[in-house]
């Protein structure tokens, strides 16, 4: 007698006679003899009892069809196994209809989830099968019952989901030093330590390329001035060697000269000395300037992650005040000026200029010079960003001016904005560490949920009721995905987990990971604000005061209720402004299916981002600096402040300062500037008309650069529906 | 217009003034051209509109010099506010030097951006300007000199 029933998907149920006889009774109802009910119950009370104790579907179903052809209903046994067939094709089909999205290269949002990946490619497409395939499989064996159903109902969006069977991490910041000093062993190549600029260049990028096949996020350097400052010095010490033996004398005595920087200058009328000295440092100069054209270069195409993805790279710096640093951070930006093959913009690294006073901001400050080129370039390249130090919250009490170290407690950032500092498991830094995994929640359809409650302060309050239980989910699904990372053993990010993260050097290849993972954060994200408050109140928090105080209280909630996870779980849990690439459209698109069309709330394609005024909404800088900056202190696991200038920022370098202003004046985190920049592939001609498609001085079809999410693209062939709407929809701030 | 970047250095209040004569061909803002078009404002609400920035400030229309008398007192109430202040006008500066009415509404600003758009020297890579013919003149240096001293030389 069966009993117990095993189903497609692996899943066990006890056994269910009505199931059985409702195929039947279908099948017979499509025939012209029609229902059967004695029939019906014959062959079910047959196939129940003389079935195994066990049976799965399968089985099942061929023990009905025996018994059918058996019968002299032979029309019905016809019926009922044309209807298995079809059953099977359906549910095959959603496989096959992504497969084949995927094969015909065709773009759409499951190809264009991420606008960095070419999914065209042999390798991109292999892992975008695996990626969907895997998904379902993670729906269906790791996730628990009740975050399932948070899932299914659209309250929360599990990132990077796809790599969640493999156990991997998000992101680490790179301790550069660590493998420049002692060389490290990649694929089968053992590098040895750097002797000079070019190839702690080159060792640079296969660091985080190397991680980047270890991690399903992004590879950062936390201070690219610091770690490589030391080579411009040995470079420099060799290029006086050389100098020993052309003009056959001692000059061991240079190898320590002192000069307060590193630039090239014409030789005429220097003698002696001088003359040897300035010649070794213009050669100097000219390593650095192609180890970081290289560096650059090498970034936008070395492809890992089986080659379909260039590495989602980021590198930190402006805080060197060295010689040494200050030649790598002047030639970093200088290279970035001139761009890439015909004066393109590098799409990567991300970059960063660390803002602080006293260092690289005011124009007293020893690094003001490289700030005012760091402006400048960002007027043409969109990068440098900007991460304001100074912030109360990105202070760092063991900070020390005189400290060679000082990087170690100087907050970095992932370009896209993942943040990780505080540290309740040993030191607060950036360095050596990063995000294991991120969850969101969509406080939009919370808010949908309560919004036709008419009273006011009913509404509100069951909102947070419902966003209480949706936190302790997330808080819940994280710790769970926690306790399975865990497990993963060492090995299984030979890099990472030797030499990168903080005290993986105390673990060996066959231990688990358990020991050292604590040092990453789990963020808890959130996206749509606005759309969350408009809901809820009728207006978004850039039109009125109202919304911004409900706001402010939403996000600090969270923040609150982040802390208790902390205690409770015993895990760095950190809220997050999420950017959402492939989120943007997903949850808008279920909502609105459900709820239809709500104005101001799912009648766009997408969630504006996190705690961001919306893109479509007219203000000056200002105000969108006033009301976005007291998130920033509020989202400490990662939050970025844009604005859009009008015109051509290349004509304008004090806009872009004066942004920088208003993130020292109101305490903003991280910052950057959106603009438009068209540059012609034939010609190099460049300028920032909006809808200019062409050059006007050859006619080729114009590359414009745009930024999605923190990342530059050059095309928008590769972004989602959601993200184009958002785009489209995108105002100047002014 | 509240924080823009193409009229001037860094983000600016640009205040659009009603009326203009010169009606060049291919203006970017023909319906200012109409002296009645605006919405009338005491120089009171234009300073405390300008007071919710901290931006500098561009007189732009229409012709700021239509109207030279009351331009005059609006660029002396922005100074007094302490901001940098840039006027467009389409008259020439050698022009604007021969007409006591002109050159005071002018002589306290920064820069002028003189003479009128011309279609045919449109350069849209010029910097804060349409057409070749018009010139950033830094209006301090222009009248210590008595030769034309153009912006940031």
């Amino acid at each position: 007698m069966i009993q117990i029933v095993e189903k497609r998907d692996g899943r066990v149920v006890g056994y269910n006679e009505e199931k059985i006889k409702a195929a039947i009774r279908k099948a017979m109802l499509q025939t012209d003899l029609g229902e059967d009910e004695a029939l019906i119950q014959k062959i079910a009370d047959r196939v129940g009892m003389n079935g195994h104790q066990r049976m799965t579907v399968e089985e099942i179903q061929d023990r009905v069809e025996f018994e059918l052809m058996k019968s002299k209903r032979k029309d019905v046994a016809k019926r009922y196994i044309a209807y298995r067939d079809q059953r099977s094709i359906a549910r095959q089909a959603k496989t096959r209809d992504m497969f084949l999205e995927i094969i015909e290269a065709k773009s759409n949002d499951i190809t264009r989830e991420n606008a960095n990946m070419n999914t065209d490619s042999p390798a991109g497409m292999m892992m975008k099968f695996a990626s969907e395939t895997t998904k379902p499989f993670v729906d269906d064996y790791l996730l628990s019952t009740p975050v399932k159903n948070a899932v299914k109902n659209n309250y929360i969006h599990i990132h990077d989901k796809d790599y969640y069977p493999t156990k991997s991490l998000t992101c680490v910041q790179h301790p550069l030093d660590r493998i420049l000093k002692n060389g490290f062993v990649a694929g089968h190549g053992e590098s040895r330590p750097a002797k000079r600029i070019e190839t702690a260049s080159v060792i640079a990028c296969i660091s985080l390329e190397t991680a980047q096949n270890e991690m399903h996020g992004g590879q950062a350097i936390p201070a690219l001035d610091f770690y490589l400052a030391p080579f411009v010095r040995a470079s420099f010490i060799e290029e006086v060697k050389n100098l020993e033996q052309l003009v056959d004398k001692d000059l061991s005595h240079l190898y320590d000269a002192k000069f307060p920087d590193y630039l090239r200058k014409p030789l005429d009328n220097l003698e002696g000395d001088e003359r040897l000295l300035q010649h070794a440092i213009n050669k100097t100069v000219g390593r650095v300037h192609q180890s970081m054209e290289a560096f650059i270069h090498n970034m936008n195409t070395i492809h890992s992650r089986g080659g379909n993805q260039v590495v989602f790279s980021s590198v930190n710096y402006g805080t060197d005040t060295s010689a040494e640093g200050r030649c790598v951070i002047r030639e970093m930006l200088n290279s970035t000026y001139e761009g890439v093959g015909n004066g393109a913009t590098a799409i990567f690294p991300i970059q960063i200029w660390k803002k602080k006073r006293g260092v690289s901001y005011l124009p007293e400050d020893p690094n003001y010079d490289l700030y005012q080129l760091a402006c400048k370039v960002t007027a043409r390249r969109f990068f440098p960003n900007f991460l304001n130090l100074d912030a109360t919250f990105n202070q760092h009490e063991d900070w020390r001016e005189d400290d060679p170290k000082r990087y170690l407690n100087e907050v970095a950032t992932m370009g896209c904005r993942t943040r990780v500092f505080e540290n309740r498991f040993g030191e607060k830094t950036s360095v050596g560490r990063g995000n294991l995994s991120f969850t969101t929640i969509n406080i939009v359809r919370l808010a949908i949920e309560v919004m036709n409650i008419p009273d006011k302060g009913e509404r509100i309050a069951r909102f947070f009721e419902k966003f209480d239980k949706v936190l302790d989910i997330t808080a819940r699904q994280l710790d769970e995905r926690f306790q399975f990372q865990k497990t993963a053993y060492a090995k299984q990010f030979p890099l990472v987990m030797s030499v990168l993260w903080n005290h993986s050097e105390k673990i060996g290849p066959n231990d688990t990971i358990e020991s050292v993972i604590n040092q990453g954060t789990l963020g808890i994200g959130f996206i749509g604000l606005a759309e969350c408050l408009i809901a809820l109140v009728g207006k978004h928090h850039g039109e009125s005061e109202e919304a911004q105080e409900l706001g402010l209280r939403i996000v600090s909630h969270m923040r609150d209720r982040v802390n208790e996870y902390c205690d409770a779980y015993k895990h760095n849990y950190s809220v997050l402004a999420t950017p959402a690439e492939g989120l943007s459209g997903k949850f808008t698109k279920v909502d609105r299916k459900v709820f239809g069309v709500i104005p101001g709330v799912t009648d766009k394609d997408y969630y504006t981002n996190s705690n961001h005024v919306p893109v479509y909404y007219h203000c000056s800088p200002r105000h969108k600096a006033k009301i976005e900056a007291p998130y920033h202190d509020l989202t400490r696991g990662g939050h970025i402040f844009y604005v859009e200038i009008d015109g051509d920022a290349t004509h304008n370098e004090e806009a872009i300062m004066q942004i920088v202003d208003m993130m020292d004046k109101y305490n903003i985190g991280y910052g950057s500037v959106n603009h438009n920049r068209n540059h012609c592939p034939k010609c190099g001609y460049e300028n920032a008309e909006k809808d200019q498609h062409s050059c006007p001085k050859c006619g080729t079809k114009f590359e414009t650069i745009q930024r999605i999410t923190g990342y530059l693209v050059g095309t928008t062939d590769r972004w989602n529906s959601g993200k184009l709407a958002e785009l489209n929809d995108r105002v100047v701030h002014q | 217009m509240r924080g823009t970047t193409v009229d001037g250095p860094g983000f600016r209040t640009s205040l659009y003034l009603a009326g203009c004569d010169h009606r060049c061909p291919g203006c970017h803002n023909p319906s200012s051209w109409d002296r009645y078009a605006g919405t009338p404002m005491t120089i009171d609400e234009i300073i405390d509109i300008v007071r919710e920035e901290d931006f500098d400030v561009t007189l732009s229309g229409g012709d700021p010099l239509l109207n030279p008398e009351s331009t005059a007192r609006l660029v002396a109430a922005l100074k007094g506010d302490g901001r940098n202040v840039w006027i467009f006008t389409g008259f020439r500066w050698e022009d604007i030097v021969e007409v006591p009415s002109l050159l005071a509404a002018v002589r306290e600003a920064d820069v002028v951006v003189d003479g009128p758009f011309i279609e045919a020297l449109k350069d849209p890579d010029l910097l804060f300007r349409g057409s070749s013919n018009q010139r950033l003149i830094d209006v301090a240096q222009t009248l210590e000199n008595n030769r034309i001293v153009l912006y940031g030389h």
